[in-house]
């Protein structure tokens, strides 16, 4: 109790966090007074030894982590609980929106999906000019970002052109903020390469939007998905009751025996102790806290537990296999060698199979199996890559990297993401982009992403930051001489204590009090 | 197919540079000018076997085949510290490697899914007119190909004859103009440019025109006359012809052009303004 006490009171006196902030620690701190849910002695271990990683959720999930809101269902019957009618215009649309988003939980505090944004608003649009509909957009965005002050948030556009959309486009170049995060959705037969030229353009500015490949990963989906949080594709009215994630590198280090007690013994051993987990933290959501039967969201029908599954996630592939091969005495890396890509691959479809033989209680959306998600990473993974990723700095040239990684995509019905890097050149020359997106779907990748190497804007795993709110950081950034892998996992480690303190990511913070 | 080859300094599989699009460009050994700020002289002659490169090699990664005439590279000793290029004394390279058309095709489709298209590049790219004609014929009928744009990067230098048998299979040429002014036009490549300015007028009558470069060389073609001529020759060519107003770098070029200046960016100013009180306006890069 006195531990309690002294955290409670280091929350609370803590200067470096506004009044918001500190109530989500303390939340916390108080949602960790409780037993965790029931898991083996040994699943307890590697949890507490972050072989295992529940990302901060907390002990005892009194709200699903990821929650995707059938806004359109909203929109069409009003909300009961928040007393609102359905809404007649634009302005009330936006209006109506503006409060539910703030009612909708997630690990945060702040809701991980805004819609399918565009799609929403089309039909409010009435005859309205573009300039009449900017006005009404750019203040929405504003709300957005200064009421939602985190950088998961995510908002979905295309894979049609329409006016909203290219309204969003257009502003978030103009406001450069960092929420939301955006996703569009491409189809080769829908999206016109004028409308993706724009995204394109967009990315140039402020590093969003990502581009998702829309026919493959609707494909994995019963009803219509949304992209969100950091590249996790989940169903619309539903979502995720949790993400537990797995370090594939930590318990590579201390696996004994060859490659095949690696498959046999160890990878299912950590695989089942996930899904273990996964197992509890749901029932307890469902059963125990009865979520489902208590939440408006529920009860109004904006969510259905049917639409929820779980998601199974990993991270630290690459260094999984570099340490594999070293055990048989091979100087091959995953990235570089294709005796090592295989070797990736085999893991990741073994850890598919592993997971979709599992049956889960709750998780109907995905016929009783966990969603399978390549993990993009958070700030306390120094040696760890993030998901199936080739490491920060060993990436080889595009093509190389692209036929690498995109033969695994189809497996990660929960997302996964890979992060490519051009010259500035590029900016005279988008249509390049264009080439390389519809080569890289074409390849099989779900989901492409890309820097300019000189942007404003930072991708820190799947969310963003502003170069210049690292600039101080950076300048005293030379006291870590280590690889240049640790140094960045270094800054990312400390990007939150330099960012502007408004816009925050509480699942990374949570445990430091 | 066609039993042709042609001698090729490199492929490079993505570019963004060469063109609209992310494209695969081919580079063709050997050039009919000999330009003071060539940025890759290396590719300006043919080896003779002389052999001073394979003496000179540090680590020893270059050897003779006197059967088959050329150098065999050994690439796993080779440091890549570029000794062979500094010290050849016709401009060549030991690297560069005969190539059919069927082999470019392959490389071609390697890449196909992630370009628009190809550029092909030098070197001067025209001295292999008949070998090109064959290239661009075998990727128009290529089921998987034909879609691809071809765009020829090249000095203009070639005689009438060389284009019309290529015009029909090509989407675009992308020539430089060096200088106006014969005379200038003789300091800056070694040659005068009669040739140059009847392929500017012949392609862009064509329609094939689809880049028109100028890069800037401080003290030989920034002169108010020259600039007047070149913009006077920009504005004459079609609308849609893009022009670039490129200001010459000195990174990479031969020891002995050490004395040329970049010009500043006011200098890339004024002549913007220059041009633009022409009725011209480059891109300026």
């Amino acid at each position: 109790m006195e531990n309690i006490k002294d955290r409670v009171l280091e929350v609370i006196t803590n200067g470096n966090l506004d009044y918001k902030q500190k109530k989500h620690h303390l939340a916390y701190i108080a949602e960790n007074t409780q037993a965790y849910p029931e898991v083996s002695d040994e699943a307890m271990k590697a949890l507490d030894e972050k072989v295992i990683c529940d990302l901060f959720e907390g002990h005892a999930p009194y709200r699903p982590r990821y929650i995707l809101p059938d806004y359109k269902r909203a929109l069409r019957t009003g909300v009961k609980y928040l007393e609102l009618d359905p809404p007649t215009d634009l302005d009330e649309a936006i209006n109506f929106l503006s409060i539910l988003f703030i009612h909708v939980p997630s690990i945060t505090g702040y809701s991980v999906y805004l819609g399918h944004i565009d799609q929403l608003l089309l039909d409010y649009v009435g005859d309205l000019s573009e300039e009449a509909i900017y006005k009404k957009i750019k203040l929405f965005w504003r709300f957005i970002d200064r009421t939602l002050p985190d950088a998961f948030v995510h908002a979905n556009i295309g894979p049609e052109d329409n006016v909203i959309a290219r309204v969003i486009l257009r502003i978030e170049r103009e406001l450069k903020q960092v929420v939301p995060n955006l996703t569009l959705k491409y189809d080769a037969e829908k999206t016109s390469d004028e409308f993706l030229t724009e995204a394109v353009k967009t990315v140039f500015d402020v590093a969003k939007p990502h581009i998702a490949n829309h026919r493959m990963t609707g494909a994995d989906f019963k009803t219509h998905y949304g992209v969100v949080s950091c590249y996790n594709s989940l169903p619309e009215g539903g979502g995720s009751h949790t993400l537990i994630r797995l370090n594939l590198k930590k318990f590579t280090d201390t696996h004994s025996g060859d490659t095949d007690a690696f498959f046999s013994e160890t990878l299912p051993k950590y695989c089942q102790m996930t899904l273990d987990i996964i197992e509890a933290r749901t029932k307890y959501l469902v059963e125990s806290v009865k979520y489902f039967e208590t939440d408006f969201l529920a009860q109004e029908g904006i969510i259905k537990m049917d639409n929820f599954s779980a998601m199974f996630g990993f991270y630290g592939l690459a260094e999984c296999v570099n340490q594999l091969m070293k055990s048989d005495d091979k100087d091959f890396t995953y990235g570089q060698n294709e005796e090592a890509n295989q070797l990736g691959h085999r893991i990741l479809e073994e850890m598919k199979r592993i997971v979709d033989a599992r049956q889960l209680p709750y998780c109907e959306a995905n016929d009783g199996k966990a969603f399978f998600h390549s993990q993009s990473g958070i700030d306390i993974d120094i040696e760890e890559t993030a998901g199936a990723r080739i490491p920060i700095g060993e990436e080889p040239d595009i093509y190389s990297h692209i036929n690498t990684v995109a033969p695994h995509h189809h497996l990660f019905n929960g997302g996964i993401s890979d992060i490519f890097h051009f010259d500035e050149t590029i900016k005279r020359n988008p249509s390049a982009v264009l080439d390389i997106i519809k080569g890289a779907f074409k390849k099989g990748m779900r989901m492409f992403t890309f820097n300019l190497s000189d942007s404003e804007f930072i991708r820190i795993t799947g969310y963003l930051v502003r170069r210049s709110d690292l600039k101080d950081f950076r300048e005293e950034g030379s006291r870590y001489s280590s690889t240049l892998f640790g140094a960045n996992s270094m800054d990312n480690a400390d990007v939150d204590k330099r960012i502007a303190k408004r816009v925050n990511s509480y699942e990374r913070t949570a445990s430091k009090y | 197919m066609s039993e042709l080859q042609a001698n090729i300094s490199g492929i490079i599989k993505s570019s963004v540079i060469d063109g609209p699009g992310n494209r695969m460009v081919i580079f063709f050994q050997a050039c009919n000018l000999n330009c003071m700020y060539c940025h890759n002289s290396h590719t300006i002659g043919l080896c003779n076997l002389c052999g001073i490169c394979v003496q000179a090699c540090p680590t020893q990664s270059l050897k003779i085949d006197e059967l088959n005439k050329r150098i065999i590279h050994n690439e796993s000793i080779c440091r890549h510290c570029d000794t062979c290029l500094k010290v050849c004394p016709e401009n060549s390279s030991p690297f560069y490697k005969k190539m059919s058309v069927d082999d470019l095709i392959s490389e071609i489709l390697e890449v196909n899914d992630f370009i628009s298209g190809i550029t092909v590049s030098g070197g001067e790219v025209m001295l292999h007119s008949e070998f090109l004609r064959h290239l661009f014929i075998s990727i128009k009928e290529h089921p998987e190909l034909k879609n691809l744009s071809v765009l020829v990067d090249s000095n203009g230098n070639v005689d009438q004859q060389d284009w019309e048998p290529l015009i029909d299979f090509v989407d675009g040429f992308m020539l430089d103009i060096k200088a106006y002014s014969s005379g200038i036009h003789q300091k800056i490549t070694g040659f005068s440019n009669e040739r140059i300015l009847n392929s500017i007028h012949l392609l862009n009558a064509k329609g094939k025109l689809k880049e028109l470069r100028f890069v800037l060389v401080p003290g030989y073609n920034d002169n108010v006359d020259e600039v007047k001529k070149i913009a006077s020759l920009m504005k004459f060519v079609a609308q849609d012809v893009k022009k670039v107003v490129i200001k010459m770098r000195k990174h990479g070029i031969r020891q002995e052009y050490g004395f040329l200046s970049e010009p500043t960016s006011s200098e890339m100013q004024h002549v913007k303004n220059s041009f633009e009180a022409y009725g011209v306006h480059p891109l300026v890069i």
